[in-house]
């Protein structure tokens, strides 16, 4: 019996050492034994990783895969090798940043992550992401249309540009005897002259615009909405990103809200617009990014006669003018890893002049880069978008409680004509300002 | 993290050794040899399924009830301090001023005395209705629990649709036949609870309806026969019968409704998105958890959540106890 009772307790023992030992090889962040291999001459090299947010199988990331390859042989000889690893962003962005902070907690960050612009400042305050200031030269970063910056330091660069516009339907506009060749990136409309036009096709039996007022489910609608705020002359935080109240409910801002209301009381616009009304001849204008492109080049192609039928127009303005930008980044990771050269190097392949313009090839976006940029025919769509970038993009609003303003604008937009704005915007400015003092705080 | 799950994972390992090695003893110095050898091979069986039960029920509600004591930042999980009550003193700070866990709480409230006797007056009526011999009664069984097989998401997804504001909804165009203006069903704060309550009961009743099924068929026909004999109408074989012969069945289901509907989240979330007329408890512990990062204060409201369940389930119980 003596010895049976040994014996149980032996295995069990046994078990217990070595369950404690699997879970002490975790301490290693899973990735310790992964960051070095040997090469068939004997030679160590540093295996960099690199995560992105995107399908493998997805255009863009057949892309992305594309270009760790090109580094990969040309980094043969160098001791560096980059890891592709593609976690796809099947719930939404949240999706891919719970994935993130998940691989934070486990140890197991990637060297290099792809981020939504955005979340510079959260993810900068937090100590996610490294300070590359001093590792990418002043006349490099110059090249990017524009830079991950939060308290005056670089944190990260950006993998493309975006811009967002009136996407209009030509032949709509032609037969209601619209002409808006006047209004151009360079000489925008005002929110007049696109109030008149709104009303003109309302009188010729279309809805006029999709305003995307249903997207309020995640990104988009602040995305594409809240360059009204800032060309009404309005704000969302002050310039040091701590201060909403008096910035978010100020009267400029409310104007700028009050202006979308307006269309919406009007008749311009609405909630219940369809998601393919605008490509089937339904509304005369349609609020998105340079995504469309593709979409209207290829799916719909058919609807419009010919890449004639459909134009871009640029955001109207009031106060000044403002277009939105600002599209996903890469960034280094302060994660295991204390020498970040093989990090940096990789970084500035991965945003080169060449693998910005293989990345946005296949994603119909603008490239980050000025050296990148194809020569557009004036009047063009992606002219349009990018002559609007270069002249009034405006980055949304730098602060570390972002994915709370995020929040708080859909609401604001969700509740637009159920709500009074001034109690709306008061109510939104002090949800804001008690998160990120709460941030701040911490 | 690690080391302190390690820790923990030690302790418990031991105090389960511990508790083995007393029983055994104590078999043992009782000399009650076929107990020793028959717990031996019982704790051997044992072992697998408790550190099971420990890494994945034990340890997560562990760390979940430490965590409600600390300002973890889910975008900072190496620096987490414990603040005692902090997170309980915001929550009851927010509530008091009518924020948006104040919503979340009255909305849930709504939806839970709105969905739970919905949802099982719906489940008898159907178990009443497919509980007799006829043709079709199967074809309504498959129809009626048809919806507790489809995703959530697909039938929010569908519901989305028959709600859509304007012309195009399919519930607004059938009214418009009777000259109904159309109506944003899910943005009016009057009309957004009430269409997922009615959503939820109609995906969720079917589920019901099959456990009444099974309450009714262990009823015996003869009191049926009896009460028949004794002129009783269809009232009263329903009330003096059916309904004490269903009892037990209806406190589990009370009690199992109950709880899932405290934690409704899924519909409101991709309805409506996170809106003051419709955000759950659940839905704003996600929000706060994972959108914003406040893994601390999620996990005070989820402990708040479960006292509050729990102590409910208890006043259940004994409200309906077998007298």
């Amino acid at each position: 019996m003596k010895r049976f009772l040994i014996s149980i307790i032996s295995i069990i023992l046994l078990l217990a050492l070595s369950l404690s030992m699997t879970a002490c090889g975790g301490d290693n962040g899973g990735g310790e034994g992964d960051d070095f291999e040997i090469d068939e001459n004997g030679n160590v090299v540093t295996i960099v990783k690199i995560m992105f947010h995107v399908d493998k199988k997805s255009t863009e990331g057949q892309a992305y895969q594309k270009r760790i390859n090109a580094f990969n042989a040309e980094y043969k000889d160098k001791g560096i090798k980059a890891q592709a690893i593609f976690k796809a962003r099947t719930t939404g962005a949240s999706g891919y940043e719970t994935e993130l902070t998940n691989n934070k907690i486990e140890g197991t960050l990637a060297d290099i992550i792809t981020f939504d612009a955005p979340n510079t400042a959260a993810y900068a305050n937090s100590g996610l992401l490294y300070d590359i200031s001093s590792l990418i030269p002043a006349e490099d970063q110059e090249k990017f249309f524009s830079l991950n910056k939060y308290n005056g330091k670089l944190y990260g660069l950006p993998i493309q540009e975006s811009s967002a516009g009136f996407f209009y339907n030509k032949n709509i506009f032609r037969a209601a005897g619209i002409d808006v060749s006047a209004y151009t990136a360079e000489n925008p409309w005002t929110f007049e002259q696109f109030k008149d036009v709104c009303a003109r096709l309302k009188a010729h039996g279309v809805t006029a615009v999709d305003m995307r007022l249903d997207a309020t489910k995640d990104e988009t609608a602040p995305y594409l909405l809240y360059p009204f705020i800032y060309a009404a002359g309005g704000s969302f935080v002050s310039e040091d990103g701590l201060t909403a109240e008096g910035y978010y409910n100020s009267a400029a801002t409310q104007k700028g809200f009050q202006f979308i209301k307006d269309l919406v009381n009007a008749g311009y616009t609405s909630n219940s617009i369809g998601p393919t009304d605008f490509f089937t001849g339904k509304v005369g204008m349609y609020l998105s990014s340079g995504w469309t492109i593709p979409e209207l080049d290829n799916k719909y192609r058919e609807n419009f006669g010919s890449r004639d039928g459909w134009g871009i127009l640029p955001y109207p303005k009031d106060v000044t003018a403002a277009s939105a930008t600002g599209s996903w980044s890469y960034a280094i990771t302060n994660n295991h890893h204390a020498d970040k050269t093989a990090a940096v190097e990789l970084l500035k392949f991965m945003t080169s002049a060449e693998s910005s313009r293989a990345i946005t090839d296949a994603t119909g976006m603008i490239p980050a880069r000025k050296d990148a940029v194809k020569d557009y025919a004036a009047g063009s769509p992606e002219y349009t978008l990018l002559k609007q970038l270069e002249l009034s993009g405006k980055e949304r609003p730098v602060t570390v409680a972002y994915p709370t303003f995020s929040t708080t604008f859909n609401q604001i937009i969700y509740r637009l004509n159920n709500t009074n704005l001034t109690d709306l915007l008061n109510s939104q400015a002090r949800e804001l300002q008690k998160e990120i003092d709460k941030v701040k705080d911490r | 993290m690690i080391k302190t799950t390690i820790i923990i994972f030690v302790l418990f390992f031991l105090a389960f050794c511990g508790f083995v090695v007393y029983d055994l003893t104590t078999a043992k110095r009782r000399k009650e040899v076929y107990r020793v050898k028959s717990s031996a091979t019982a704790y051997l069986l044992l072992l697998p399924s408790v550190v099971l039960a420990f890494l994945f029920i034990m340890l997560p509600i562990l760390y979940s009830l430490g965590y409600a004591f600390t300002d973890y930042y889910l975008l900072d999980p190496d620096n987490i301090k414990f603040i005692l009550f902090d997170n309980f003193k915001e929550l009851f700070e927010e509530i008091s001023e009518k924020g948006m866990l104040y919503n979340a709480i009255k909305n849930t409230a709504t939806f839970v005395i709105g969905v739970v006797p919905l949802q099982i007056i719906l489940a008898l009526l159907l178990d009443l209705f497919v509980n007799r011999p006829g043709f079709g009664s199967k074809i309504f069984k498959v129809c009626f629990f048809a919806p507790v097989v489809i995703s959530l998401s697909v039938t929010a997804f569908l519901w989305q649709q028959i709600l859509a504001p304007g012309e195009g909804g399919l519930l607004n165009s059938m009214l418009s036949v009777f000259g109904v203006p159309p109506h944003d069903w899910l943005r009016d704060p009057n009309t957004a609870m009430p269409c997922i309550i009615v959503l939820s009961a109609w995906q969720g009743c079917g589920y019901q309806m099959l456990i009444f099924l099974s309450g009714l068929s262990n009823i015996r026909k003869d009191l049926y026969e009896a009460s028949s004999l004794d002129g009783a109408n269809w009232w009263n074989k329903f009330w003096l019968v059916t309904w004490p012969g269903l009892r037990s069945t209806f406190v589990y289901i009370l009690i199992t409704v109950f709880i899932g509907a405290c934690r409704i989240m899924t519909q409101p979330m991709l309805m409506t998105g996170y809106q003051e007329h419709t955000v759950t408890l659940s839905y704003y512990m996600y929000q706060v958890g994972y959108k914003d990062y406040w893994v601390g204060t999620s996990t005070a409201v989820a402990l708040l959540m479960t006292i509050f369940i729990g102590g409910i389930t208890l006043i259940q119980r004994r409200a309906f106890r077998e007298k």
